[in-house]
Formats: structure tokens, C-alpha cells, sequence
């Protein structure tokens, strides 16, 4: 049996036909607009730190196991819910001069400064081009231990839907 | 000169103390006061701590927490001493337990006679016994014992005297922390007991995040909660801590517990009131060479790398993909360690929380259901592995064997309740898959005989999360039973109730539930008689 017709839950991952039907990933016209989160935490696990941290109640959790959805009306792209999800599942896209923009939680090394050039992944872990970090931020928020957020820009913008990770060559 | 240990950690600094120097077999090595023999010796590079006593066979780190015999060595004159709960101290001498047998096996192996076959025959005549005992004990490596042993003999019982207290809590985890914050805060008498030197315990590896509710756990990650837990406990006067104590015994006709203190020094506890908070043992796999150097658990693998900061190999594979395994994955990733995969034989869906295995994957480390481990490649240690594919009827698929190139196999497939200490209360047993095994019947106050409370893996194999919430109503439930509640106790322990089943409600909880509910009594006294 090949890894294609597994369904996500086998697989350990989605791809992007599959949260689109799910409605989780933000429609083009909001991502040109202005940058916003889109959480991809699609199971029911007893969590709410994201809806608990959003100052704009932005994020919607009905109930401890319900998986949060965002209103990207209210939602300001304020990196918040990225910092403290222990799921690491929280991301935030943003479209804009015709480059993407993924913001992403990292938490390994080498450590990401401004400039550098990262090999960009997509959900499978499959290398997909190149980006440059714009903005890594160090945030140390309640009592959450230190965890980097990073923003990735990339030249094609479709990227922007598909890339979750980034590898950053040792020098 | 070889050195494993990891000095840049993206989440955690590792501050080992004063450096100190440790010999084995005669040979100078680099510790640290605040590592254990075995993670020492294994940040130096040695795999082959000693070897298996019938076969011969390399052994190695397992368990690193003192639950497994592989690491077994002399140190200090003292044969048999378990590396992996021994802290290094200056000028150590260790030595591997390298005895006669070592070169009469292959004549012994020739006769079909393995060493140890003595050992069971040579008992009758009874004056037989001792001679052939002290030969056994010198061919096969079990070492021989000195005269005199540093402290009192160990056969005096409570050669520390006898401590009286209200409560007494078995077990330095997270449901026994919680027990212990919330009964203490409100004035009993505590004495909480770890057979470690710190309290903690799986706590301290946890480099993630938690999930549940903010109000509790979510959002810290382990170790920080950990930490915070200690300190809050250090702060309550009327809470005494030992450490390095195991409970070894408990007598319900005298309510006394027995416990083994360093120096082989022993003390007897009497208390009104009892929890057992002993955690879990982690499951093994069966297949071919599974006992090779290289072959760990994966809490051992976590205690590797997140308490001392030593890489257990360059190239590793994990077994399961339960969260435990998921999560250690995910460790190796941020202590830069290559991992070539997670297989699992799972059908029906990746068993853990989903986001856990998508966080893994982006970052390339494949998961690979329907998959098992066929045989580990090596002779002294772990140089490679056999998978297969499984069909749907759990049998290896014909013709799909493939190699993967690995120094290490970590085994994450799940825990058994520590249920020993447990049975010596007299409970009422029984074994049930959902809770991970031997479990004790209780009420819904978690009480499980006369005077004794049970909380976390110990009860039922679930998260750090609801072993603590467990903990702090056990502890609370106790207080009420010591005559020291009242509303606010009520309210705490509503509380409590309400997120505990909150953490349950999701849907991974749904059979979980049900088999605490099928455990769970309304008089537990109707049982126990």
C-alpha cells in the first residue's frame, strides 16, 4: 500500500486539498490583505492556551477539546497564539508585493537571524525552495520558556500555503 | 577523546557542576558531580557496560531510572550497583563485572551447561549451598561481596529509627507533588519519598509544552513545571522530603513501611495515610537481538539527552507512535540528532495526538505505519535494522525486508502501571489493557485499601496533566479523611473534578473513561472484604 492513500490521520500530516475542505486555511483575498493565523489542530485534545492568550478573542474554542477556529475579521496577526500553542500548530500567512509570508514557531538549531537563507518544507517535510528569514522574535511571554517565531518571505506566493518549516544550513 | 555530550540545546542549558575524574577499569574518564555513572560513562563513549550472566550477552544502558539490571557494574568495591541511579563522585573506581566465566563459557556452552544452570542445581544438600554459592557468584560476574560494606549492615530493620506523620506519599512524580502541594498547604504532615536524588520525576525530561488547561498546566513546558512544583514544596514546612529513599516493604499488620536510605541504611514510616504514586515501567518489543547496547527505552533515551545532555547515537529509529514516541522524536530533532523514522505497526490511524506527529514530519522525519522491526543488526551494539511491512492480519508482508542504517533503536510502545508497591496493600487486582495493566480497584476517592490512595500512571496510564490533577484530589481526599476539610477543600476538590474530566472529554479519553468508570466503586470496603 502506497503513502498516497492513507488518509491524514494515518499519514501524520495533511495536505492542502485536505484543511481546505476543512475551511482552516484563510482564503487569498484576507492573506493579501493583512497577515492572520490559521491553526492546523484539526482533533479534539483537551488545550486552550491559543484561545486563552488572543487579547482580541479572535480565536473560538467551544468547550476544552473542541479544536479552535479563527475569525480572521477580528484576527490582527500579532504572533500570540503562535508563541504559547504547545502543538506547535498555529501559523501565520500573509500575501503581500506578490512574495509570501509564513510565520512559523522554531524551536531547534542553529539559531535564525535576519538575512539568512533557509531551505523552506512543506507539512511532509519535503523541501520545496528557498526563503529568506525577515523577522525572528525571541518571545518569553507567562511562563513559557523561550521559543523563537520566525517569518519566512518566498518569491512564489502559493508557497506561502504549503510551507511549514524551515532548515537552516550549518555554516 | 570521545565525548557525547551536547553543550548548545535550543530549549535547555545544561549546568553539570563541578567537573570530576572517574576510573574505569583503571582508565581516567570526565564526569560531572551531576551525572549518573551510566550517563557518564556513556557520554565517554562505552556501550558494553557488563555481560548477561547465562549467555554472555552485551549489556548496556536500558531503563535509566533504576528499573532494569543492564547497567549493573562495580563501583567501589561493591559489585551489582545500578549505574543508572548512582551519582559520580571524584576518584570512582568502576569496573565491569569481567569474572572467570567469561573465558569458561565457550567450554561451558560446548557441554550445553551455560554458568548459571549451578546456581539452581547446587541448592540441596543445603551445606553444599553456600560454598557453591561463593564459586557461582566469582565464575558468573555477579561479584563477590566484601566483608564489611560502607554503613550499617543493611540487615538491621529501621537502622534510621522509626518516623511517625500524617501522610506519607510514595513516589516524587507529578501526581506526587501534587498530592503532597495540596495536602500540605493545608497543615498535615507530610513525608513524600523518591528513590532518585531529586524530585520530579518524569517531569524533568519533558522539553515540551503541555497542552490541557491554562489554569493547571498548558502552554509550560515540563521541566519548568517541574521546577516550580519543587519549589513550591520546599516552601511548606511541614512537608519533609527524602530522596534517594525507596520503599522496599509495607506491613499492614504493623502499618509500617520499610525503606532503603543510602549506605544501606533502612527506616520504617508509620503513617495514617498512604499514597502510592510509583508511575510506570515502560513496555518492551520482542525481536531478534532486542538486548544489544543500543537497543533503550525511550524514557531512557529522554533521561539521555534531556537530564544529563548526552546523545545516545548519530542515527536513531523510533518504535510506536504513541505520543512517548513521538515526543522523543521530536527531542532527538532539537538535540540536532539524525532520527531515519517512526515505525509502527498501527493500521488504523497514527496513535498519538496528530499535531505531535505533524510537528515531527515537517521537519522530514518520516512516520511509517503498517511497518515493524524484524531483527537489530549488530553483535556489541546497535549498527543497523530489519523492518518489514505488515499486512492487514499483522503478518510481514513477503518480500518487503529493508535495511535502515541506525546506531540506535529507542522502543516507545507504551507502560505498565508500577504496581508493586500497590499489591503489598492487599488490594483487589485486576488486569485490565485500556489502564496499561495490573491495576488496583478504588472509589472514587482514589482509595484502594483501608488507608492508602492511589494517583497517576500507577492507577492508569495517562498524561503528566492528569496525573497531576489525580495527585492534587487524592491529596485532597486524604486531607478530608485526616478531619482537616472543609469548604474550601469541597470547592478545590470540585474543581479539580471538573477539569479532570474536561482532560478527559476528548475523544482519545473515550475508552479510557469508560474503564476507569469500570474500576472505580462505590464502597471500596464491600471489595476489600
Amino acid at each position: 500500500m502506497s503513502k498516497e492513500e492513507l488518509n491524514a490521520l494515518q499519514r501524520g500530516y495533511h495536505r492542502r486539498d485536505e484543511l481546505e475542505e476543512l475551511d482552516v486555511l484563510p482564503p487569498e483575498e484576507t492573506v493579501k490583505e493583512k497577515r492572520v493565523a490559521l491553526i492546523e489542530c484539526v482533533e479534539e485534545i483537551p488545550c486552550n492556551p491559543c484561545a486563552v492568550v488572543c487579547r482580541l478573542d479572535a480565536i473560538e474554542k467551544d468547550g476544552l477539546c473542541a479544536p479552535g477556529t479563527v475569525d480572521w475579521e477580528k484576527c490582527s496577526g500579532c504572533t500570540m497564539c503562535v508563541a504559547v500553542c504547545p502543538g506547535l500548530s498555529i501559523f501565520l500567512q500573509q500575501i503581500k508585493d506578490g512574495k509570501g509570508y509564513v510565520t512559523m514557531p522554531y524551536e531547534v538549531l542553529p539559531a535564525p537571524k535576519v538575512g539568512m537563507t533557509v531551505k523552506l518544507m512543506d507539512r511532509s517535510g519535503t523541501v520545496v525552495g528557498e526563503g529568506k528569514i525577515v523577522n525572528p522574535t525571541y518571545q518569553a511571554k507567562g511562563d513559557a520558556y523561550p521559543r523563537w517565531v520566525v517569518t519566512v518571505e518566498m518569491d512564489d506566493p502559493a508557497l506561502s500555503y504549503e510551507v511549514r518549516a524551515i532548515k537552516i544550513p550549518e555554516e | 577523546m570521545v565525548d557525547w555530550r551536547i553543550y548548545d540545546h535550543p530549549i535547555l542549558e545544561f549546568d553539570r557542576g563541578k567537573e570530576v575524574t572517574i576510573y574505569l577499569d583503571g582508565k581516567p574518564m570526565k564526569a560531572y558531580e551531576s551525572e549518573t555513572v551510566a550517563a557518564a560513562l556513556y557520554a565517554n563513549g562505552l556501550r558494553e557496560f557488563s555481560k548477561s550472566i547465562k549467555y554472555r550477552r552485551p549489556r548496556g544502558f536500558f531503563c535509566a531510572i533504576g528499573r532494569c539490571s543492564a547497567c549493573m557494574m562495580e563501583v567501589d568495591g561493591v559489585p551489582n550497583v545500578r549505574t543508572c541511579v548512582a551519582m559520580c563522585k571524584e576518584g570512582m573506581q568502576i569496573k565491569r563485572q569481567k569474572y572467570p566465566a567469561d573465558y569458561l563459557n565457550p567450554i561451558l556452552n560446548l557441554m550445553k551447561l551455560p554458568p548459571a544452570v549451578y546456581m539452581r542445581l547446587m541448592t540441596r544438600p543445603s551445606f553444599i549451598y553456600k560454598p557453591a554459592m561463593t564459586v557461582m557468584r566469582e565464575l558468573t560476574g555477579l561479584g563477590k561481596f566484601k566483608k564489611t560494606l560502607p554503613g550499617p549492615a543493611p540487615t538491621t530493620m529501621g537502622s534510621e529509627g522509626t518516623l511517625e506523620t500524617d501522610f506519607l506519599v510514595v513516589g516524587g512524580g507529578p501526581a506526587g507533588m501534587q498530592a503532597s502541594i495540596e495536602a500540605g498547604q493545608r497543615g498535615a504532615n507530610i513525608i513524600i519519598i523518591d528513590d532518585k536524588d531529586r524530585l520530579g520525576g518524569q517531569l524533568l525530561k519533558q522539553t515540551h509544552t503541555f497542552f490541557s488547561d491554562v489554569k493547571y498546566a498548558a502552554g509550560k513546558r515540563g521541566f519548568k513545571l517541574g521546577e516550580q512544583m519543587i519549589a513550591q514544596l520546599s516552601e511548606l514546612p511541614n512537608v519533609k522530603v527524602l530522596t534517594e529513599t525507596a520503599a522496599v516493604g509495607y506491613y499492614p499488620k504493623e502499618n509500617v513501611m520499610l525503606m532503603k536510605r543510602p549506605g544501606n541504611a533502612t527506616l520504617k514510616v508509620k503513617a495514617k495515610k498512604y499514597l502510592v504514586a510509583t508511575g510506570a515501567y515502560e513496555k518492551t518489543l520482542v525481536f531478534e537481538n532486542n538486548d544489544i547496547p543500543g537497543v533503550y527505552g525511550a524514557g531512557g533515551v529522554q533521561t539521555l539527552l534531556n537530564v544529563f545532555g548526552v546523545k545516545p547515537g548519530n542515527r536513531g529509529i523510533l518504535l510506536g507512535t504513541g505520543n512517548v514516541a513521538l515526543m522523543v522524536a521530536y527531542h532527538l530533532i532539537q538535540a540536532g540528532i539524525e532520527v531515519a523514522g517512526v515505525y509502527a505497526p498501527s493500521f488504523r490511524r497514527v496513535r498519538g495526538y496528530f499535531v505531535h506527529a505533524a510537528k515531527i514530519q515537517r521537519h522530514g522525519v518520516p512516520i511509517v505505519t503498517r511497518h515493524t522491526i524484524v531483527k537489530a543488526l549488530g553483535k556489541d551494539e546497535v549498527k543497523g535494522a530489519i523492518m518489514t511491512r505488515l499486512n492487514p492480519d499483522y503478518t510481514p508482508a513477503e518480500g518487503s525486508q529493508f535495511h535502515v542504517d541506525c546506531d540506535f533503536i529507542c522502543i516507545g510502545v507504551g507502560l505498565n502501571p508500577a504496581y508493586d508497591l500497590v499489591q503489598l496493600f492487599n488490594p483487589q487486582m485486576v488486569n485490565n489493557g485500556t489502564l496499561g495493566g495490573m491495576v488496583p480497584i478504588r472509589d472514587k476517592t482514589f482509595r484502594f485499601a483501608p488507608n492508602a490512595y492511589i494517583a497517576g500512571d500507577c492507577g492508569s496510564i495517562e498524561e503528566a496533566t492528569t496525573a497531576m490533577l489525580e495527585g492534587g484530589l487524592a491529596g485532597l481526599y486524604v486531607t478530608e479523611a485526616l478531619g482537616r476539610g472543609d469548604e474550601g477543600v469541597t470547592a478545590k476538590i470540585e474543581e479539580y473534578t471538573h477539569t479532570l474530566e474536561e482532560d478527559r472529554g476528548s475523544p482519545f479519553s473515550t475508552r479510557l473513561k469508560a474503564a476507569i468508570e469500570e474500576i472505580t466503586v462505590e464502597d471500596i470496603e464491600e471489595v476489600l472484604n
